[in-house]
């Protein structure tokens, strides 16, 4: 049966998720007619994320009911190109979301800003340590919009969110306290730092004896009664400890739904239909532009729905794969390093440091947030001086306490054996005296990994798979190398530690496995910039080669920073959005010349 | 398909004919002695909800007896907690006086502790809890923490429409106004969650509809992180009654067991439930 072709729409936006609920907020009240479609289904906060319910690891954090169904959509996975490349048939390294809401309702909350130089990260390097600094096989490139031009936008999104930390530098001048290192703040975070625990505190004291600056992590789980600027209200956290994986049934974790959804819903100019799969964006015959979305309705027929503009505003990995399937933009290709959509797939470089106490420390680990921690930020970025390192990036070093669930919560020191009795004595006496310290690092990008179509496996709708080739640069495991040796160091010179133990993921000698879960951290494959030849999109979101085509999210990274995405995304979002109001939608053109 | 499929709770409704032969709160054959209240401690979770900072001992179950029956160490109170919250704590069923019998024994001092600071002013307490020492305090909170008293009857009529509404924002909130549901701190059935959430499950309604109001408008203010008074904020008087009636009704599954183990002590059928007139257990 041929689709049916919908009324015409001004704007059509792919996901329900953080940015996509944002860009109908934002231009709704524009005036724009807009349309979300999402793939998942309708859930709020109150009706579907209660306790005690919610609280239920076995269902959420281990089942993953909150996440993507890869027995319809997943991707194939690959080390390098030598190999062949098999689906992923169960979630492992990272937890896509899907429904209303997206992965914005199981996030942590961990609310990042970019660093200046990191926006500017090949400028930066060349300046600082010489043009040749940079290894040959990393493609680092600037991201062609700078830290002042996305300040007004981050700085919006964390009111969006009620965001609770302390400001390192307000208005240029520096605090201590908050985040030194970070670039001047317009003002400062509208709520006060979470209350920290004993073991973050004491981290944070090791850290500061060692002449280095702790400060509380910046929180989307809000510290008080609070109004956000779209009118919703949020309510104080509860420390309950099941914000990872979990939705938060207490308006306390900032998320799309409670944030954007409830303050557009009943806006006349806004849409979302569920259980609405796109199939791919059809273009106009010239190919200049994108005419509407081919996609599955919950009745199972397929529908097109022409618009006049189209956001992107699925998860990083799936606005790539639409882009593939669809012919947008050109496909990269590694054997002759062309074309840019799947380009520059990043991701994030972990590395752990358990620090076990004596008794006198008792953690209670049950009482957690998800951005609950102390974090240095010492060796992030451009922070320290690379110049003999050998390598670029860098990560930030936190202590967290996030969650003490008895499943995925077993703490045991170097030497236990994995299993037996052995095994349950050492989590019976470390689970409640045990520092969780991780190094959380920055991924750059290389020739040779890279996102494309896989030639032999399809999706439940008989699209080919999305293959991801990765494994880690060898830069990245120097530099994860290096920072997690700082985490031992900060977690020996702890109070009260008998013993620690360090695990990278990312070791020299072991390849990148997609099993054990690292963080929902995925980005790049279509990457924003000012060079079509290395850019999917304009410095303004816009794809070059379809001007009526946006995209948003992580898949916009040159490389990956050593902070979680969420923040900056949502500025580069912002950014995107400013843009599209005041100078695209009045005088719809391509906004910079190719 | 219903959302308070999501919890397991079970509604009581009991019969108003009881509630003339009740004994009032000034009755002192309803007094436990100590022996029982060491024996309602023997598992690890009445335990954990007694327990403040002190270890639970003889001595600090009898203090804290003196402290209830008017008497203290140092001079006391002044005022006998039994007079309007019964020896055995189970209040008297008016909106002043709430159940206290084994309600979280830390729950319990620190309210004492913000009664005497002014966090949770009150004609009564406040004055009553500025006379008591912390020791006192701690021992009174530990003691009604330690009982293990019957339910009254619960007389209120109410519509059955408002117990379902009521039911609804227990269980599972309002996504329209942005309220969290109950269940999130108060336990599955409202049963609390120790050392610092109390129950709601056969509280008294007019009590907990009064306390909703206090969060409301400021006036207690005892929550350092004013997650009740964000709720209340979002509340009208109909929910609050609607919730606080729901929740005069509800009886944990367990008491519910106990009240029947209870055989001829007389006070069984009080609490004998009623389950099928409005059984919301789902699935």
């Amino acid at each position: 049966m041929a689709p049916t072709t919908l009324p015409r729409t001004d704007v059509l936006i792919i996901g329900g998720g953080w940015t996509g609920l944002t860009a109908a907020y934002e231009l709704a009240h524009a005036g724009q007619r807009c349309v979300i479609l999402e793939r998942g289904e309708h859930r709020h906060d109150a009706t579907s994320f209660a306790g005690p319910e919610e609280h239920d690891e076995m269902k959420y954090a281990i089942r993953h009911h909150h996440m993507v169904d890869v027995t319809k959509e997943t991707l194939t996975f690959r080390n390098d190109r030598g190999q062949q490349a098999l689906p992923m048939r169960r979630l492992g390294s990272f937890l896509p979301g899907s429904g209303l809401g997206g992965a914005g309702i199981h996030w942590n909350g961990q609310l990042w800003r970019a660093l200046p130089s990191d926006l500017e990260m090949r400028t930066h390097y060349e300046n600082r340590y010489g043009s040749q600094f940079i290894p040959e096989d990393l493609s680092v490139q600037d991201w062609g919009v700078t830290y002042d031009e996305l300040e007004p936008h981050y700085d919006f999104f964390e009111q969006i969110c009620g965001a609770a930390g302390y400001a390192g530098n307000l208005q240029g001048e520096r605090r201590d306290g908050g985040n030194v290192f970070e670039g001047p703040r317009s003002q400062d975070y509208p709520n006060p730092a979470m209350k920290q625990p004993i073991s973050n505190t004491l981290f944070g004291r090791s850290a500061e004896s060692m002449g280095l600056h702790p400060f509380p992590i910046p929180s989307a789980n809000v510290t008080r009664e609070y109004e956000n600027p779209y009118g919703a209200k949020l309510h104080p956290c509860t420390y309950c400890g099941f914000c990872e994986r979990f939705g938060c049934g207490y308006f306390a974790k900032a998320d799309p739904i409670i944030c954007v959804y409830d303050r557009v819903k009943e806006h006349e100019n806004f849409e979302i239909r569920f259980e609405s799969q796109v199939l791919r964006i059809e273009k106009s015959e010239d190919g200049q532009t994108a005419t509407g979305a081919l996609y599955l309705g919950p009745d199972g027929r397929e529908y097109f729905q022409p618009a006049d503009t189209i956001c992107m505003n699925a998860y990083a990995l799936w606005n790539v794969h639409l882009m593939l399937v669809s012919g947008l933009g050109k496909p990269y290709d590694p054997k002759t390093r062309t074309g840019v959509v799947g380009r520059n797939y990043a991701y994030q470089t972990i590395a752990s440091v358990d620090a076990f106490f004596d008794d006198s420390v008792i953690t209670n680990p049950f009482m957690g947030a998800g951005a609950l921690g102390v974090v240095v930020d010492d060796y992030n970025g451009d922070n320290f001086d690379h110049s003999d390192l050998g390598f670029v990036g860098g990560g930030y070093i936190a202590c967290k306490q996030y969650h003490g669930r008895p499943i995925g919560y077993q703490p045991v020191p170097e030497g236990t054996p994995r299993w037996g009795l052995e095994w349950k004595r050492a989590v019976r006496e470390n689970y409640g005296h045990h520092g969780d310290i991780v190094v959380h690092g920055s991924s750059m990008p290389t020739p040779e990994n890279y996102l494309d179509l896989d030639p032999t496996w399809t999706d439940a709708f008989g699209r080919p798979l999305l293959r991801m080739t990765f494994n880690f640069p060898d830069n990245d495991r120097r530099m994860s190398d290096y920072v997690m040796h700082r985490a031992v160091e900060i977690a020996e010179n702890m109070e009260h530690v008998r013993s620690v133990k360090s695990t990278n993921l990312a070791a020299v000698g072991s390849n990148y496995n997609i099993v054990p879960y690292q963080t929902t951290h995925n980005t790049g494959g279509a990457v924003i910039g000012t060079d079509p030849a290395t850019s999917a999109v304009n410095r303004y979101g816009q794809m070059w080669d379809h001007h009526n085509v946006f995209v948003f999210g992580a898949c916009l990274f040159p490389q990956n920073l050593g902070y979680n995405p969420t923040g900056p995304l949502m500025g580069l979002a912002y950014w995107t959005l400013h843009h599209m109001k005041n100078d695209y939608l009045p005088n719809p053109r391509p906004l910079m010349d190719a | 398909m219903t959302p308070l499929s999501k919890i397991t709770a079970v509604v009581v409704l009991t019969v108003g004919s009881f509630a003339a032969v009740s004994a009032g709160a000034q009755d002192y054959s309803e007094t436990p002695g100590i022996d029982a209240l060491v024996a309602n401690l023997d598992s690890e979770r009445a335990l954990f909800n007694a327990r403040v900072e002190a270890p639970v001992d003889d001595d600090l179950l009898e203090a804290g007896r003196l402290v209830a029956m008017g008497g203290a160490e140092f001079g006391g109170s002044g005022m006998a907690c039994f007079t309007c919250h019964g020896a055995n704590g189970r209040g008297d069923g008016s909106a002043a006086f709430p159940r206290l019998a084994g309600l979280p024994g830390w729950y319990m001092y620190k309210q004492l502790m913000d009664y005497a600071s002014g966090t949770r002013p009150n004609q009564i307490m406040t004055g009553i809890a500025q006379k008591l020492t912390e020791r006192e305090m701690e021992a009174v909170a530990t003691y009604y923490a330690a009982i293990d008293a019957p339910f009254r009857d619960v007389t209120s009529d109410i519509a059955p429409d408002v117990l379902q509404w009521g039911g609804m924002l227990g269980a599972v909130g309002s996504a329209e106004k942005g309220i969290p549901a109950c269940v999130n701190c108060h336990g599955p059935s409202g049963t609390g969650n120790p050392p610092s959430v109390p129950y709601l499950a056969g509280q008294y309604a007019t009590y907990m509809e009064h306390q909703l109001m206090l969060w409301r408008e400021g006036t207690r203010d005892n929550d350092p992180m004013n997650v009740m008074s964000a709720i209340a904020d979002k509340m009208s008087d109909e929910d609050m009654r609607a919730v606080s009636e729901y929740y005069a009704r509800v009886r944990a599954q367990e008491d519910i067991e106990d009240a029947a183990d209870l055989g001829p002590t007389g006070l069984a059928p009080e609490i004998e439930p009623l389950a099928e007139t409005l059984d919301v257990e789902a699935d």
